[in-house]
């Protein structure tokens, strides 16, 4: 054996040449070729029929417990709107609408929610939802053991609840909170059967029991989580189509993590839906009229990138205004996204209704940042033709997540670094795995960061922008990147958080938005992706939840 | 001869045998502790504490009471050393300790996982064999040019990477023909594009050395006298060189067959295949340091196993090897 290492190592180098120029050679005759579509041009006013099963393919991690209580991330949101359903939900027009509620009231004082419940519906398993059953769902909620995250934090100023008869729920608040219902739309404050809930942790992980159009019926990991109809749904969706049982037989739900195998079991009619669809493949598939595309923006926060202003060089604010105008977001995006992200000038998602959006703050202009910076001090250049103050370089480190980040991102931040150059900034990118990034967070250890989070509603502001929000959690892992420490805006984000009339609190969130934007905290990216493409044969895909998770309550499959 | 001699003989081949048993055996145990510490230590200095992978990852933002509890119930408030022991002592009476991502026992989650991981390996592994045996012997028996093309491939393939051949495969033999079908399940038709994104590979890399071996073989003395004996072309191939070819081909398998795991990692993720690679990658990711381990003693141990195994093959294949 050991005189076959050398040879090896001979070998090697003449056969990566080899396969190089295979690559080369090998590159046109790989694409993919257009498929016979005999189920192309299904008219969309066509009868609905029955049965079938979806495969859907998610690129999303395999969630570790199908119980989005436990933890609370969107692969759990994206799997669990299948077989649960939440208080509210949001219609199409973005309204928040009760669901399994049916309307909910608060005191004077803002300080009692009450909560009636609807008296007509039954859990998979027989158990009834009553007001003693959403009080149990969020008693495991806010109960450590069930290790809960984003519901945690959504329901946290709850501080007691008691069920006044069969249906109505009392809640009694620690403050005001006027987000309490865009809280309870989310997919990781969804009520289970308490039945259901009483088992263990790891039963309830492998088969949560809900309210919704499907259920589960068994989880092979790494391959699939097996959904079949609830043959007993009787209530519409928002906006759905038709009444009675969904239109599917089942739903096989299979995670593919690479995006080309994706791609290509759904052009092979493997599959019927994928998600994370990427933006050359996006573009790939428009050619392709058996394959159609749902752009399903998330709510809450818009991609941005945020500058640390709590350390040098951002905790000056003309060098934090100067870098925004340095970097051309737009070329990056045009080039690198093909169409599917259209810039964003917002802290909030473009399908937050106050969303307040100032482009005339994010130009791309050199001219303004060599002025800016010449202003604040650094108006001599290194060798490298980088700006200096003190002897120091104008460089800024910036962490990326290489599992929050998709390829396409990641190449706009190296077009961002090369324009940011050409003004003498510096841009140090780190890419990271998932569990590196947030140590850099933790360590304060980043001038530049780009982080998801997701919420409904425009209370994410006050998770993302308010002082308290500084504050580490435990794991050292705090939202407020920014680390904006400005009692004005605190009390805006205050204020707006407990009012209760929508026409004040519209305005006090716009004042907040344009406070974050003209202190140049934040570069506004464009909305968080939700990209899903599709076999033309499927029907009334696009009704979506209050997180921009599919649902298939209406949807069928053409013969 | 002697029948004294003879005993004592054969009496050394058994404590010969008994003593290399051992040895490998007590060579095992070395590695499969070592790899367990280096795991041990090693996940420990990445940053991130285990607490927060058992709660959800550091994202989750767990609050400090539930982190307290999960380091209590996974002993995570223990010395360091006190860990490592208790950890070392576990996995002596085999319990592998529960997943924290998956929240159930190592063991089980390995038993689900390791069988569709080594169908791959040993499938992949056969079928290189049967590639690169099967090339040589064309490529010897077809004169100068036959050779040239032979090696040319064999280089190409031995150097290409998984992820780049399974993309190609897919583009191919999924997308563009509509053959086979591009997501692989635990068996059935899947199975074909993995296996031959493995396999490939390998075939180009043992077939480069056993062609080599079988073309001296075939040219040699030994060779000339069968022939000058009167035996067909096919007598000396079968009984005579293909023995020598496979020799090198043996030695390889065993670091062939670590290689097959590693490149399990990247095929079962590409075809979105269940196996112990993409646990392993998954585990990784999430801090799972019970999983993490289990996967790297398993795999440790099969290629322990797998060296072992072709050791005592190339013995039996060379009689000289066993007295040397």
């Amino acid at each position: 054996m050991n005189n076959v290492r050398p040879l090896a190592r001979r070998l090697f180098p003449a056969a990566f040449g080899l396969a190089a120029a295979l690559v080369l050679a090998g590159c046109a005759p790989a694409a993919p070729a257009p498929e016979s579509g005999n189920g192309a041009g299904t008219p969309a006013a066509a009868t609905p029929v029955a049965g079938g099963t979806l495969v859907y393919a998610s690129g999303d991690a395999e969630p570790s417990c199908l119980d989005p209580h436990v933890g609370g991330n969107y692969p759990q949101a994206l799997v669990s709107s299948q077989y649960l359903e939440t208080l509210y939900t949001k219609d199409a027009a973005g309204e928040l609408v009760p669901w399994l509620a049916q309307d909910s009231t608060v005191s004077a004082d803002g300080l009692t929610r009450t909560v009636k419940v609807r008296g007509d519906i039954r859990f998979t398993d027989g158990t009834p939802l009553t007001a003693e059953a959403v009080k149990a769902n969020f008693e495991h909620l806010l109960d450590p053991a069930t290790a809960s995250s984003t519901g945690y934090l959504a329901l946290g100023k709850i501080k007691s609840m008691k069920a006044l008869d069969p249906t109505t729920l009392e809640l009694k608040l620690s403050t005001p909170d006027n987000a309490l219902l865009e809280s309870f739309s989310m997919p990781w404050v969804a009520i289970q059967s308490p039945a259901a809930l009483k088992r263990s942790q790891e039963e309830n992980c492998a088969a949560p029991v809900g309210t919704g159009p499907f259920k589960v019926e068994s989880w092979k990991k790494q391959e699939a989580v097996n959904l079949v109809r609830n043959e007993d749904y009787k209530r519409p969706v928002a906006d759905a189509d038709h009444t009675g049982p969904a239109y599917l037989d089942a739903i096989t739900w299979r995670f593919i993590p690479e995006a080309a195998t994706r791609y290509a079991a759904l052009q092979a009619g493997e599959v019927q839906v994928i998600d994370n669809a990427q933006p050359d493949t996006i573009a790939a598939a428009a050619k392709n009229d058996t394959i159609k595309h749902l752009d399903a923006p998330r709510p809450g926060a818009s991609n941005r990138i945020e500058l640390n202003s709590s350390k040098a060089p951002f905790n000056d604010p003309a060098v934090r205004e100067a870098f925004i105008h340095a970097v051309n977001v737009d070329a990056g995006i045009d080039s690198l996204f093909f169409g599917t992200a259209p810039r964003s000038y917002s802290p909030l998602s473009s399908v937050e209704p106050l969303g307040f959006a100032d482009k005339s703050l994010f130009d791309f202009d050199p001219a303004k940042t060599a002025k800016l910076l010449d202003a604040a001090g650094w108006s001599e250049r290194d060798a490298e033709g980088y700006r200096v103050k003190d002897g120091t370089r104008l460089s800024l480190t910036f962490p990326v997540s290489t599992s929050q980040s998709i390829p396409a991102e990641q190449s706009l931040f190296e077009q961002l670094q090369a324009t940011a150059k050409e003004s003498g900034i510096e841009i140090k990118i780190n890419l990271l795995d998932l569990s590196s990034w947030y140590g850099a967070l933790a360590k304060n250890d980043y001038n530049l960061v780009s982080a998801p989070y997701t919420k409904v509603g425009p209370s994410v502001l006050s998770i993302l922008f308010h002082s308290d929000s500084t504050i580490p959690a435990p794991s050292g892992y705090f939202a407020n990147l920014s680390q904006v420490k400005d009692p004005a805006l605190d009390k805006l984000l205050d204020e707006a958080g407990t009012i209760s009339e929508e026409g004040k609190r519209k305005g006090l969130y716009i004042r907040a938005q344009k406070l974050v934007l003209e202190g140049h905290y934040l570069l506004p990216l464009y909305d968080q992706q939700n990209h899903f493409l599709y076999s033309s044969k499927l029907n009334n895909v696009g009704s979506t939840t209050a997180v921009a998770s599919p649902t298939f309550f209406d949807t069928w499959l053409a013969k | 001869m002697n029948p004294g001699t003879h005993t004592q003989r054969r009496r050394t081949r058994i404590t010969g045998a008994a003593s290399w048993v051992l040895g490998k055996v007590l060579g095992g145990i070395f590695v499969l502790w070592a790899v367990a510490t280096a795991i041990f230590f090693g996940i420990r200095m990445i940053p991130g504490d285990p607490a927060e992978a058992i709660m959800g990852g550091p994202g989750s933002q767990a609050s400090a009471e539930a982190l307290a509890a999960a380091r209590a119930e996974y002993g995570l408030d223990e010395p360091l050393a006190v860990q490592y022991f208790t950890a070392l002592r576990r996995l002596a009476t085999g319990d592998l300790g529960t997943s924290y991502s998956l929240k159930n026992p190592v063991s089980e989650v390995l038993g689900e996982l390791l069988p569709p991981t080594l169908t791959l390996a040993v499938l992949a592994l056969l079928v290189a064999w049967v590639l690169a045996l099967g090339l040589a012997v064309a490529s010897t028996r077809s004169g100068r040019a036959g050779m040239a093309l032979a090696s040319g491939l064999e280089i190409v393939s031995a150097a290409v990477p998984h992820f780049w051949l399974a993309s190609v495969l897919i583009m191919l033999f999924a997308t563009a023909l509509g053959w086979l079908p591009p997501v692989s399940t635990a068996t059935g038709a899947g199975l074909v594009l993995p296996v031959a994104t493995l396999a490939l590979p390998l075939a180009g890399f043992l077939g480069q050395v056993m062609r080599d071996t079988l073309d001296a073989a075939q040219r040699s003395g030994f060779a000339l006298s069968a022939r000058a004996r009167g035996e067909s072309e096919i007598g000396v191939l079968l009984r005579h060189s293909l023995r020598h070819a496979a020799l090198p081909g043996i030695a390889l398998s065993g670091w062939a067959f670590g290689s097959l795991l590693s490149g399990a990692v990247v095929v079962e993720a590409i075809f979105a295949r269940p196996g112990l690679g993409r646990s392993l990658l998954s585990a990784v990711t999430a801090r799972d340091i019970p999983l993490v381990t289990g996967v790297a003693l398993v795999s440790a141990a099969a290629y322990v196993l797998i060296m072992a195994l072709s050791d005592a093959a190339e013995k039996l294949a060379d009689p000289r090897m066993a007295r040397a």
